[in-house]
């Protein structure tokens, strides 16, 4: 068989190479990780037609097909493309064009998402939603993003492990009127979250500085006392990533803000990668480019034209705490220590 | 409207230290004509709350009502904080208490453990002074400790006039005191020592006490019917409303704190 | 008399209703409910008749409005009382159910009547309160068993309501309310509620004949059920229409100061504490003992002492539990037994 592929070229329309000579693995995006059941068929026609007929659930939540032929590529990019249509720009406005050439870009990198509110008792936030109006805003791009969205701070979705991690928070509203006194919140605050609340006087006391925002009071309380206010918050996590070199938890960023300023972030991280990489975009996880151009400029690019809300919370500064495998992995010749060159 | 629930101020006429942390106060009553023996108020202290605390004596003539009151509680705390002279504020009297009736021209035996002792004090008292009331009198009382002895010249001053047994669950039985509990001397009180049909008995104490003494008494002959029996549950308004002493369909601030045996031993919890 | 108004001639009867009453009824609160981006019903005071929930049966019941779950008894100022005061004197004008209606003379059971006490808080609302009866759906919701209850009418209401899509239907049973229909281009309807006539849920109240069965009761197996899959929240005694129970609280306002407050807040069997004594001891440790001393006084306690059961068969109970303990459910399971109890002592 001929030999000569442009694996490159495959990974950018989100087919990755096997180690089975000419297979190929293609990766679905499924924002949020939530789709119709419907594309379950969709998947199994792809993968007993040209695959190996297996499926394997990415890790990222994307639908994974291995086994795929070389040759069946090109029949695959034209299969694929109503899924595409259906999912990137009927559900979720995606400005793409949809032709027969497979994903524009490297599409593994989904925007993951617990299931949310639209089933769990404990979530926040409708994850699936916001992870489909997000969609347009990072695909197809070739400056990668890996986000997740949780929707609550049990964090189920790993957002502390993404570039950026969005975690649905809520500030609970006491009303005091309806309070009885009887510490479940309390209990449950300790048991579960951050141990902010006492019972003082039959009352509740918070020491509101160190509340994590789960909203497990409001879940507790027999009387609705604690109640979630009308306005949804969020709290973003950065530079969390896996690897190699010098895996890390992600830092918060931002707290206690509203959407449209999670949508303003998100949106600015397309001038960040820019800015880092001048035009030229290399396959590195966020907390790298975050590192190369040092978390002031960050801050300073990705909340250019940003209104925070009043609640909002900023990171002065981070303090990353990595895990080093190697004894002083940093320390190298400065010539190799890569810079983001000035820019205008 | 008049608000039942609004407290009157009485004045400590007298504080008296019975153990550590126990005392007896006695404060001013104008109405203490009204009293029953075994009946409770609501001590009502602003700022720290309310709590149920039985009559441990009471003089018609000279209008004061006495209560022992046992440090445990944050009420009970500030209650210990006032002087003589201070006001304590209090609302009652609450609740169906002894009736005389029911033991006039008999036998009657009063088994009290420990705080026990209180709401039965006023009874023996009022025996005391009018003999005739009834046939014969024994008292048997149990405490933990020679320390725990409560309303020990009382006990002095009644056994001229009574046999009275006193039990301490431990330590040295001086001065006629008996080791055990009880139930070991029951058996033991000269009332019991003839058959006793008519005999009646009265027992307060904590819960357990009760149980067994009276499963005691039932077993040296007395009748259920005969037996009396006062219950100690959280009473927060003493009126019927707030439900916490509430067993079945009884509300032991209306009904009781005393009962007849052959309704207490259904009330369970 | 009957009438049928449009909506916005019930906005002006009830515009003209609250310069004299201040009129309570259930209402939507978005976001507050439990889970997030669920709404809580609740009832509160409400300017307007676009307040009104009609469609759904509120979370939490009518109780809310003459026994506040926080209530000021009195005030202390250096060591003096004075009597808490309403801030709104007016009378009470509240939309309710027949369940809540019916709950609400249960509440008078517990609040004027027993123990020949009046609680004169409770006394000083409830004299001025009038009701207007909303119609429920033709069965009611999944949860109802008014009929089972016999709580599926109510004979004290000012006004009867029927919501329709376009309007109201009005009947006037009290005649002093006509006068703020009269401005109003109010067509003559035949119209009276009528009440649910057949649940989804049906109740069998177990028949307890006898002081021994009564007894056996409290060590019947079914109730241990109830030990691991109770979270003793209090979730259904909030919920329930009749619940009455409270504790008395004072609070101090801040430690500088002589000043405070006497408060009752509601208390629920439920939930730890309900029954300690100073000291310590307590009854009831277990959540099956917990829900046989509320199952028991819902269907047997109260009607020995007061000629007719406690629960009204709202289902709150069964709504509000987030662990899916159904009230309704223990009461047919507690029949059962009690048959079989009744049936091994005729056997003897």
């Amino acid at each position: 068989m001929n030999k000569d592929i442009n694996i490159n070229q495959l990974r950018t329309n989100c087919f990755r190479q096997s180690k089975i000579p000419g297979e190929f693995m293609l990766q679905m995006r499924v924002p949020g990780g939530t789709v119709d059941a419907k594309y379950l068929s969709f998947v199994q026609s792809i993968a007993e037609k040209w695959g190996n007929g297996s499926f394997h659930i990415g890790t990222r939540q994307t639908f994974d097909i291995t086994g795929i032929k070389y040759e069946s590529i090109a029949d695959v990019n034209n299969y694929i493309a109503k899924y595409m249509k259906e999912v990137e720009v009927y559900l979720c406005d995606v400005d793409m064009e949809i032709n027969n050439h497979g994903y524009p870009t490297i599409g593994s990198r989904n925007i993951m998402g617990c299931i949310g509110n639209r089933h769990c008792i404990k979530a926040n936030i409708d994850t699936t939603s916001l992870a489909r109006r997000l969609e347009k805003e990072i695909f197809p791009s070739h400056y990668h993003i890996k986000l997740s969205i949780a929707g609550c701070p049990n964090d189920c979705a790993k957002a502390h492990f993404q570039d950026f991690g969005i975690i649905g928070v809520t500030r609970p509203i006491y009303l005091k009127e309806r309070c009885i006194g009887c510490g479940r919140c309390v209990k449950v605050c300790t048991k579960a979250a951050t141990r902010v609340l006492k019972l003082v006087d039959h009352k509740i006391q918070k020491d509101a500085c160190c509340c994590v925002g789960c909203g497990e009071c409001v879940t507790a309380c027999p009387a609705s006392a604690w109640v979630r206010p009308n306005k949804k918050f969020y709290r973003i996590m950065i530079g969390g990533r896996t690897g190699k070199q010098t895996p890390r938890m992600g830092k918060m960023f931002l707290n206690w803000v509203t959407e449209d300023v999670v949508f303003g972030v998100i949106k600015n991280w397309q001038k960040f990668s820019d800015y880092v990489m001048g035009g030229k975009p290399e396959y590195l996880h966020g907390g790298h480019l975050i590192d190369r151009a040092g978390y002031d400029a960050f801050k300073k690019v990705i909340l250019d034209g940003v209104k925070l809300n009043p609640e909002a919370l900023v990171a002065q500064r981070i303090l990353w705490s990595e895990t080093e495998y190697r004894s002083n992995f940093n320390l190298k010749p400065l010539s190799m220590h890569p810079v983001v060159p000035p820019r205008d | 409207m008049d608000n039942i629930f609004m407290p009157e101020p009485h004045k400590i006429l007298q504080i008296k230290k019975l153990t550590a942390i126990e005392c007896l106060f006695r404060v001013e009553f104008e109405k203490a004509g009204e009293i029953n023996f075994g009946q409770f108020f609501q001590i009502s202290l602003p700022q720290a709350g309310e709590c149920p605390i039985s009559i441990s004596d009471f003089s018609k003539e000279e209008k004061w009502a006495e209560f022992l009151i046992r440090k445990v509680g944050t009420v009970t705390d500030k209650i210990f904080a006032l002087k003589v002279g201070d006001i304590l504020p209090m609302r009652g009297p609450y609740g169906h208490g002894f009736e005389l009736s029911a033991y006039a021209q008999k036998d009657l035996i009063i088994a009290a453990g420990g705080s026990g002792v209180a709401p039965v004090r006023s009874l023996i008292n009022h025996i005391e002074k009018n003999k005739s009331c009834v046939k014969n009198l024994n008292l048997i009382f149990g405490f933990r400790d020679n320390d725990s002895i409560l309303f020990e010249e009382d006990i002095k001053r009644w056994q001229t006039s009574f046999d009275v047994t006193v039990t301490l669950d431990k330590g040295s039985g001086k001065e006629g005191k008996k080791i055990g509990l009880v139930t070991d001397y029951a058996a033991e009180l000269p009332l019991v020592q003839k058959p006793v049909p008519d005999l009646q008995v009265i027992i307060v104490g904590p819960p357990v006490m009760m149980k067994f003494t009276a499963q005691k008494f039932l077993a040296l002959g007395a009748k259920e019917e005969n037996i009396w029996v006062s219950f100690e549950r959280k009473m927060s308004c003493a009126v019927g409303k707030c439900g916490h002493c509430r067993i079945d369909e009884t509300y032991v601030c209306l009904e009781g704190p005393v009962f007849n045996y052959v309704k207490a031993k259904q009330l369970i919890d | 008399m009957g009438y049928k108004l449009d909506w916005n001639d019930f906005r002006i009867f009830l515009k003209n209703l609250s310069s004299d009453f201040q009129v309570y009824a259930p209402k939507r609160f978005p976001q507050q409910g439990r889970y997030s981006d669920t709404d809580c019903i609740r009832y509160a005071k409400i300017a307007s008749a676009d307040e009104i929930e009609y469609a759904q049966k509120s979370t939490y019941p009518a109780k809310e409005v003459l026994q506040p779950i926080n209530e000021t008894v009195m005030y202390f100022v250096e060591g003096k009382y004075i009597e808490a005061k309403e801030a709104d004197e007016r009378p009470y004008f509240i939309f309710a159910r027949a369940c809540d209606i019916n709950a609400i003379a249960r509440f008078d059971d517990i609040y004027l009547k027993n123990g020949h006490f009046a609680d004169p808080l409770y006394q000083k609302r409830r004299q001025k309160v009038h009701f207007a009866l909303m119609q429920c759906p033709e069965k009611g919701w999944d949860s109802c068993f008014c009929v089972s209850m016999g709580t599926n009418s109510a004979d004290e209401y000012g006004i009867g309501i029927a919501f329709c899509e376009d309007g109201v239907k009005i009947d006037v049973k009290d005649t002093a309310f006509e006068k703020y229909l009269a401005p109003l281009k109010a067509s003559p309807a035949d119209f009276s509620v009528k009440p649910v006539s057949e649940n989804i849920v049906k109740v069998e109240v177990p028949e307890i004949s006898s002081k021994e069965i009564q007894q056996k009761i409290k060590s019947l197996d079914m109730w241990h059920e109830y030990d691991k899959r109770c979270l003793e929240c209090g979730s259904c005694t909030l919920a329930c229409s009749t619940c009455t129970c409270f504790t008395t609280v004072d609070i101090t306002y801040t430690p500088e100061t002589n000043a405070g407050e006497r408060r009752r807040i509601a208390a629920s069997c439920h939930i730890d504490g309900f029954s300690d004594m100073a000291g310590g001891h307590s009854f009831r440790p277990t959540a099956g003992e917990r829900m046989r001393y509320k199952v028991m006084h819902k269907v047997h306690d109260h009607k020995v002492r007061f000629g007719h059961n406690m629960c009204v068969g709202c289902g709150r109970c069964d709504d509000h539990c987030p662990a899916y303990i159904s009230f309704s459910t223990a009461v047919n399971k507690l029949a059962k037994e009690v048959k079989r109890l009744e049936g091994e002592r005729e056997n003897g």
